[in-house]
């Protein structure tokens, strides 16, 4: 088949307009496609990694938005002592925007010396040792650096918080990068609160082999009746909680992607059955040179597959391009998913194309291999 | 034994309630490096035993036999690899590619064959020599004129090196210039490269240039001259 690839080619450079817009129609189908996975993988990178890690948050119960969450501190001696623990690192957190955002700023404050063994962040640029140093000083992710535009050394305000940038991190988790981290007392005396004594969540590191059903509920119980109580739940739980209904609405976003493969699916299709339609007779003088009917099937089917994938190159594309370049996430209760543009997405994408422009060359490429030589030579 | 052997070939058309049988019983030989010519009206079959010939329409009844194989009992998919080599088919209206050159459009045929590329060059710059189109390789057929675009059918017609060449109204769409010029290629062609060609036309003048000629008339094949004493072939009414 690969030899007439040439001719396959200049028959779509022929029909330009035709074959821009079809590849066009598909890339867009595909671009959306795309960013619908992206949010999609970002998601379930989330859950697996943070059931992965081992780790409990200790919330305050019966409450929802971490501004409204104020755990006694030294609850974390307290969970220290139980068996399976590991470490346990108070934290506290604040964000612009408590419900689903595009651009939520999430600060959490953590003591400064802790940072570095409670995360795996590497500094892209700035020192630890100038965040260390300063009350004031904030690591931020790439992503909100990206996306805000923040250089190391930039004074970056939000509301009544004004931090000074001492690094720009990166992580192996694409949800860390969406954060600001500061120091615990900052935080807690920032904004005119006196907050000093309580956190916002304990984070709960086990050790290995801990079953974290069984802490979670010792954890919950040893503070049931006393001031405040508790409601701890794995980190990857705790955050799908958190994100609520973001969540559904991810899972929904998954039909707009498969809605997304039947546009791309219906347009080839159209487009090809037209090529067909009006290639009648070329078709059956190819036949007449000797051409066999499968492999003018072939030669549409392949036809159909360009057209798919070329559209689906340009959308994947375009899609990771800017995703890469704007590092968009979406975030609610200060949890933040992160659009994640990995090889993953991309070869999903492509497969999806090629399928798509597969089962959409079928039936042309039948109705073209079939075709009565005789009366498609008298085709006008 | 001829190289082309139609043997009671039937083939019926229904229209409606009304049944047309444009050939009805037709036998013919045809002996290798013969020029045939079939002239008749329009609507006569001549062009429905030159397709059935060609393999690329089948009879009702009848047999067709080409170089010892019996093509009206094969497979569309075995009829299409056997007319990639044994056929060569000229239209009247060229049906060349028009997205491909005139070299590409030779091409065509030969991709379908076992052989190296440069092989496939050789043959196509031959073939191209042959209908002195060698200057015009890379033109596109919008870019040349009709008889040029015929010589361009013509040269893919031979490239293969088919047993038969097939031609339907070679010079329907040409001027009498351009006509006389594509006929004398068709007749030099027979000649030098020893092809067996079966020509339809309605043009008497045309038809004379062939070693035999026959009418079709009522679905009965009528020859309408007379072999010349060294020729070889043979005529069934």
């Amino acid at each position: 088949m690969l030899r007439f690839v040439p001719y396959i080619l200049k028959t779509l450079w022929r029909h330009r307009s035709r074959t821009a817009l079809t590849v066009s129609g598909s890339a867009v189908a595909l671009f959306v496609f795309c960013f619908v996975a992206a949010i999609q993988q970002g998601m379930d990178d989330l859950q697996e990694r943070q059931s992965a890690k081992g780790t409990l948050i200790a919330f305050q119960a019966n409450k929802f938005c971490p501004a409204t969450s104020h755990l006694p501190q030294d609850y974390d001696s307290q969970i220290a002592r139980l068996n399976g623990v590991k470490d346990v690192v108070p934290v506290q957190v604040f964000t612009n925007n408590c419900r689903a955002s595009l651009d939520v700023i999430v600060f959490y404050g953590v003591p400064a010396d802790r940072i570095q063994s409670a995360r795996d962040f590497q500094l892209v640029t700035g020192s630890w040792s100038e965040f260390e140093s300063h009350q004031d000083s904030a690591v931020v992710g790439r992503s909100v650096a990206t996306r805000r535009g923040i250089k190391v050394g930039d004074k970056f305000s939000i509301g009544d918080i004004s931090v000074n940038i001492a690094g720009i991190f990166r992580s192996s988790d694409p949800g860390e990068e969406n954060y600001i981290y500061s120091h615990l007392d900052f935080l807690q005396r920032t904004r005119g609160a006196n907050l000093v004594g309580t956190v916002t969540q304990l984070e709960v590191l086990l050790e290995p082999g801990a079953d974290p059903d069984a802490l979670c509920r010792e954890i919950d119980d040893t503070f049931r009746g006393g001031p405040v109580e508790t409601d701890t739940r794995a980190k990857g739980a705790f955050q799908a909680k958190s994100l609520g209904d973001l969540v559904q609405l991810i899972n929904m976003a998954r039909y707009l992607g498969y809605a997304c493969v039947g546009l791309v699916l219906a347009l080839v299709a159209t487009t090809t059955i037209m090529s067909v339609e009006d290639r009648i007779r070329e078709h059956a003088v190819l036949q007449t040179l000797g051409f066999s009917g499968p492999r003018v099937f072939g030669i549409v089917m392949t036809e159909c597959m360009i057209l798919s994938f070329a559209g689906g190159c340009l959308g994947v594309g375009t899609a990771l391009l800017v995703l890469k370049v704007s590092s968009l996430s979406v975030a609610a209760e200060a949890v933040a998913v992160a659009f994640s543009p990995s090889l993953g997405v991309a070869l999903s994408g492509l497969t999806v194309s090629v399928f798509a422009g597969a089962i959409a060359g079928i039936a042309p490429a039948i109705h073209a291999a079939r075709t009565e030589i005789v009366p498609a030579l008298r085709h006008t | 034994m001829a190289l082309v052997e139609v043997r009671s070939v039937t083939k019926r058309f229904h229209k409606g309630d009304e049944t047309i049988t444009p050939l009805d019983g037709v036998s013919l030989d045809i002996d290798e490096g013969e020029f045939i010519s079939l002239m008749g009206a329009s609507g006569t079959g001549k062009s429905t035993l030159l397709n059935l010939i060609a393999s690329i329409d089948q009879p009702d009844n009848g047999t067709i036999t080409i170089d010892g194989t019996q093509i009206t009992g094969l497979s569309r998919t075995r009829l299409a690899a056997w007319r990639a080599g044994g056929i060569g088919y000229i239209f009247q209206t060229h049906n060349l590619v028009p997205v491909l050159t005139a070299w590409e459009n030779v091409e065509l045929p030969l991709l379908l064959l076992p052989m190296s590329a440069a092989e496939r060059r050789t043959r196509i710059d031959i073939a191209l020599r042959a209908v002195d189109l060698s200057d015009r390789a890379n033109h596109y057929p919008r870019q040349m004129s009709g008889g040029q675009e015929q010589r361009v059918g013509i040269a893919r017609a031979i490239v293969a090196h088919p047993r038969v060449v097939v031609a339907d109204e070679p010079t329907g769409d040409l001027d009498p210039q351009t006509s006389t010029q594509i006929l004398h290629l068709l007749q030099r062609i027979n000649r030098e490269l020893n092809v067996t060609m079966l020509m339809v036309t309605h043009d008497p003048e045309a038809a004379a240039i062939a070693d035999r000629q026959f009418r079709l008339d009522h679905g009965k094949l009528v020859q309408v001259s007379v072999p010349e004493p060294a020729g070889t072939g043979s005529g069934e009414i």
